[in-house]
């Protein structure tokens, strides 16, 4: 089957809007705790909606290519076997960690991920701030070996649409923790609220879709801590609600970077580098923020 | 969209903005500048932002919406900004945030 017959997605859209009335209904009773500011409300939903323009102009295209790897297949996983769906599931995630990591660590890639980060607020908004460069930056080439090894670009589709949904509700600061099996395996309100922090402690950790145990396997979960708060956002926040900025902002950065770069080494550093990468190391990176946080901390411990 | 956004505003939900006081633009500014120490500061005049210097530095700090905007840039190009309808305009050179406006009536400040 190549085309998918359910886009859970589109299924769930109503739900996301019932989850933020929810949500904004029971802060305003005093009931959880969140916020929500209009203007940041508003550029989150719009990133959302506009999400759907580079959806169209290169859905096709994306389409397209993945039916080719599969025609090129070394397996055929049976659509309707439940066996094929536990597979998918879990390799399907897999690869959602692996893309994450790379949108986070890379500038290319860091480029159409961070508008995703851009808020200042933690809430089911959030969720929806999504990225109009995701197919530009070409992310989506990670999820070709699921067809090559034989899920159907529907099943693939569809798997990526049931992570999309999972990872709405985490977004939410009106959930503490859950229980603590739930925790142990799966991603949740408050492995995600560290993923969105901004301290430097919290920086490059917690990348998980469903599924936390990638982070615990290959060493990049961090606890959420009650001693230090999340403070959201981006390490050099935006200075307005501009949606055009919040879209394009690390692309334009990167390009004039590129452009005053003196050598290949130079070029490549700023665009597979960390973001913040440059020549002279004066800018930060997540690294360098960490390592003056630990080194600030050694004093006290 | 625009029904969520209303509903959101409706709801009063922002951040609580009470105006910077010393205590609490120092504690912004070591979130965001750990480890700098603070020569001097000035907190603007309403409230929502601060300049402080730290060596060559200056480091700014200022209101968006109910959160904060952090940079810092070479103190003497902060000191040789322009006051334009009482506020201190600055240029950021950053896309993300190209420029900064805090309510100094008079600047630079003694």
């Amino acid at each position: 089957m190549l085309h998918a017959p359910i886009d859970p997605v589109t299924l769930a859209v109503p739900f996301f809007i019932l989850a933020i009335i929810l949500e904004i209904a029971l802060a305003r009773l005093g009931w959880v705790k969140t916020h929500y500011e209009p203007r940041d409300t508003l550029t989150s939903l719009a990133m959302g909606l506009g999400r759907g323009i580079p959806g169209v102009l290169l859905g096709g295209m994306i389409f397209a290519v993945t039916v080719v790897v599969y025609n090129h297949r070394i397996f055929t996983v049976p659509f309707g076997a439940v066996w094929g769906w536990v597979a998918i599931f879990f390799l399907e995630d897999l690869t959602y960690y692996g893309f994450h990591r790379f949108s986070h660590e890379r500038r290319f890639w860091w480029a159409a991920h961070v508008n995703h980060h851009s808020s200042q607020h933690y809430n089911l908004s959030t969720a929806l701030r999504q990225t109009w460069t995701g197919g530009i930056a070409g992310t989506w080439c990670l999820w070709l070996p699921l067809a090559w090894l034989g899920f159907s670009p529907a099943q693939i589709a569809i798997q990526q649409g049931i992570s999309l949904v999972y990872q709405f509700w985490i977004h939410t600061e009106a959930v503490g923790r859950m229980p603590t099996w739930f925790e142990a395996v799966m991603n949740t309100p408050s492995h995600h609220r560290v993923h969105h922090a901004r301290n430097p402690r919290y920086l490059d950790s917690n990348y998980a879709g469903i599924l936390i145990i990638w982070d615990k396997l290959f060493g990049t979960f961090q606890p959420e801590l009650d001693e230090e708060p999340c403070r959201y956002g981006i390490v050099k926040n935006l200075g307005d609600f501009n949606i055009l900025r919040v879209a394009f902002h690390e692309w334009i950065g990167m390009f004039a970077d590129i452009s005053q770069a003196k050598s290949l080494r130079e070029v490549l550093g700023y665009v597979i580098g960390p973001p913040g990468w440059s020549p002279d190391g004066s800018r930060d990176t997540s690294a360098s923020l960490k390592a003056r946080w630990r080194a600030l901390q050694a004093p006290a411990e | 969209m625009l029904l969520l956004a209303a509903i959101a505003a409706w709801a009063h939900l922002a951040k609580p903005m009470p105006p910077l006081d010393g205590a609490e633009a120092r504690r912004r500014l070591a979130d965001e500048f750990p480890g700098k120490a603070l020569d001097c500061m000035w907190i603007s005049d309403d409230g929502r932002g601060a300049v402080a210097r730290s060596g060559g530095l200056a480091l700014i700090l200022y209101a968006v919406g109910d959160g904060y905007v952090a940079r810092d840039l070479p103190w003497d190009q902060v000191a040789a900004s322009p006051v334009q309808d009482g506020c201190l305009a600055l240029k950021l050179h950053d896309m993300a945030a190209p420029r900064a406006k805090l309510a100094f009536a008079t600047w630079p400040l003694n």
